[in-house]
């Protein structure tokens, strides 16, 4: 009984945070001089208006949908892993470095770069996992640093090492290395169907084996698990390195299927927002990928938004923000004692209403 | 000697910023409000602090709404923390998502899409009577923007308020045990709301110090992730204020060395010297190690019903 009114929060809350937040996307889009509805249609248009645009959509997707499982997976453990973003650089620039300079193309190349990717990504959540449980840092600090510097590095790699001519970028991953496309005529590749693999297989690995279990039990009270003889500092640093190896993994597959090199500005802001949609989708994985799909097809739709209303795109980056701000201060709300003795006073008074429905 | 005395000189100007921001975590978590949302909050002060000087060409005035802009956006956090006892850290992650949003959303809706950098007239050093003609340290420490005298005068303030005064104290017991704040009649609650206000105001106040007396421009992403490592500079400088000063200074520094070290040096890739304060932050953590010594309910919400 609990557990199904704390879930049915978890759907309502972020269900109504995004009508919120779309309700006062219209209010701004108002006031700088649209028209609010033709402004949503054609975000919805862009996004999802023909085969080209969903293709468009669901290529957006796939980066985040990495990144938030990354987030998703360590909170899991009751760890905050910030450094998705880092992660996702470092599988990125391990990718890069696969197909540009050992020589090795077509499929083996794709294995090779994806599963260097993963280990890269891992790598680089290892380092704050291990300085979390032999120094008790603060994760969260710790992996953001790692972010600013796993950056600068792929800087030094573009900018350096895999130059390619005058423009400050490497050279593009070649042809035959590259995912290859879904469908024809839409531009998402064979990294969509990886990223939907890999969010089944954690929902599975966290909620149908054991040592998913013991992960959740860590996560939720990590001193109980220690006294139930768990090691709490191996599912730490467990949590840690898997969840960088998801975002690694998330880089690798975002060079072989859609940006096919490092340039400025690469991977900007996936980390922060891979944490927003775990943190919307209530931690599960599933809804989580449903987020990052919403969140991709607001971006996906604000470029055509733009062109057809003039509406800035950054109206979205709003959006999604505000996304963010209304979902955790509703689920705060609906933790209160005075909103459940408020709920259980109407549930009392119209008791035989709600069991009907 | 040049390169030394320029190095002092860049040290204190990147300290500053650092040192608004720490004292603002530091004032949220002696009052229990463990805030990560510095970093958003620090690029709002910023925006704003540009856009009105910008507008007004007073620096003193895009300071102010820089401080203003960082109170309204963190009463956002005060709410949801305070009163609806959100969890501080998600909390803070969520502002740091939303405030950059609203601040790069308000100039693109002012500037536009041109890609000319609008600059503004940086706020001008003041020197002070005599001191500044001590040779060497005068022209360094005393001939400063007038924000270097404040952040320091607000070190000594913030020490002595916590430290001597009653008021000091009574705030301090809200971070450490609320319920017995309470029993002794302080109000927690206006406590903890007025926390948020000033670290809020702090946090603005240093992210508007990037635009108008660092950098002449705004541009997304300035914060460089300044908001953390003032983090990372309440718990290394151990929740007072006066190691705060030190561990900003040491931060200010590394700052300061890399862009020395960038000029001077040409074969090795400039990345590498960026990432010095970054990597610092790390090996500084990692000395401290889990020897926390913060306020005993920071992070902890707090309900006045429960017993």
């Amino acid at each position: 009984m609990q557990k199904q009114k704390g879930s049915f929060a978890g759907v309502i809350v972020p269900v109504l945070s995004i009508i919120l937040a779309l309700l006062i996307g219209c209010i701004i889009i108002f006031c700088l001089g649209a028209n609010p509805f033709v402004a949503l249609q054609s975000l919805a248009v862009g996004a999802f208006g023909s085969k080209a645009n969903i293709g468009t959509t669901l290529t957006k997707a796939t980066p985040l949908i990495f990144t938030a499982l990354c987030a998703c997976f360590a909170y899991k453990c009751g760890v905050f892993n910030l450094g998705g973003e880092g992660q996702f650089i470092m599988g990125s620039v391990a990718a890069i470095y696969v197909t540009l300079t050992t020589g090795i193309t077509g499929v083996p190349a794709i294995i090779l770069a994806l599963i260097a990717g993963a280990a890269a990504g891992g790598f680089w959540g290892f380092l704050p996992g291990i300085l979390k449980i032999t120094r008790g840092q603060n994760e969260m600090i710790i992996s953001i640093m790692f972010n600013y510097i796993a950056t600068l590095f792929m800087g030094v790699v573009y900018t350096n090492w895999l130059r390619d001519g005058s423009v400050p970028q490497t050279g593009a991953v070649p042809k035959e290395s590259q995912l290859p496309r879904l469908i024809p005529g839409m531009r998402m590749t064979w990294g969509f169907v990886i990223a939907v693999v890999v969010g089944i297989c954690i929902a599975y690995f966290l909620y149908r084996t054991s040592p998913g279990f013991k992960l959740r039990a860590v996560g939720i009270n990590a001193t109980a698990a220690k006294f139930n003889g768990f090691p709490v500092k191996r599912y730490l640093l467990m949590s840690f390195i898997v969840s960088g190896a998801i975002a690694g993994l998330g880089g690798s597959a975002e060079i072989l299927g859609t940006q096919f090199r490092l340039i400025n500005g690469y991977a900007a802001g996936y980390g922060f927002d891979g944490v927003a949609m775990a943190l919307i989708g209530q931690l599960n994985p599933i809804a989580t990928m449903f987020v990052a799909l919403l969140f991709a097809a607001l971006r996906a739709g604000a470029t055509t938004m733009q062109a057809a209303t003039g509406v800035p795109t950054s109206v979205s980056d709003i959006i999604q923000a505000l996304v963010i701000v209304f979902t955790v201060a509703g689920m705060a709300l609906t933790k209160l004692p005075e909103f459940t003795a408020m709920l259980q006073r109407r549930g009392k008074r119209s008791g035989k209403e709600v069991n009907k429905a | 000697m040049n390169f030394v005395s320029n190095l002092i000189l860049a040290t204190v100007r990147m300290a500053i910023p650092l040192l608004f921001i720490a004292l603002g975590e530091l004032y949220s978590e002696r009052a229990g409000m463990v805030n990560i949302g510095l970093e958003g909050l620090a690029a709002i002060g910023s925006l704003i602090g540009f856009l009105i000087c910008f507008i007004t060409g007073s620096t003193w005035l895009g300071i102010l709404c820089g401080a203003l802009a960082g109170v309204l956006v963190n009463m956002i956090y005060a709410f949801a923390t305070v009163t609806l006892c959100a969890n501080h850290t998600v909390y803070g992650m969520a502002m740091n998502i939303f405030a950059p949003a609203l601040a790069s959303f308000i100039y693109r809706v002012y500037f536009g899409k041109g890609s000319d950098l609008s600059q503004i007239t940086l706020m001008k050093g003041i020197g002070i009577p005599v001191l500044k003609d001590i040779p060497f340290i005068g022209p360094l420490l005393f001939n400063q923007t007038p924000m270097v005298y404040i952040a320091f005068i607000l070190v000594i303030l913030t020490s002595i308020f916590f430290r001597k005064t009653r008021a000091g104290l009574n705030y301090r017991a809200v971070g450490e045990n609320p319920k017995a704040a309470a029993t002794l009649g302080i109000r927690v609650i206006s406590v903890k709301y007025l926390a948020c206000a000033v670290c809020g105001a702090l946090a603005g106040v240093g992210g508007a110090y990037l635009t108008t007396c660092y950098s002449n421009t705004y541009t997304e992403g300035n914060i460089a992730g300044r908001g953390f490592i003032a983090l990372a500079a309440v718990i290394f400088g151990r929740w007072s204020a006066s190691g705060i000063l030190i561990a900003c200074l040491f931060f200010g520094f590394c700052d300061a060395l890399q862009i020395r070290l960038q000029v001077a040096s040409v074969n090795i890739p400039y990345q590498f010297f960026q990432m010095i304060p970054y990597v610092a932050t790390v090996i500084a953590l990692s000395i401290i190690g889990s020897r926390q010594l913060g306020p005993k309910a920071a992070g902890k919400p707090y309900r006045k019903e429960e017993l």
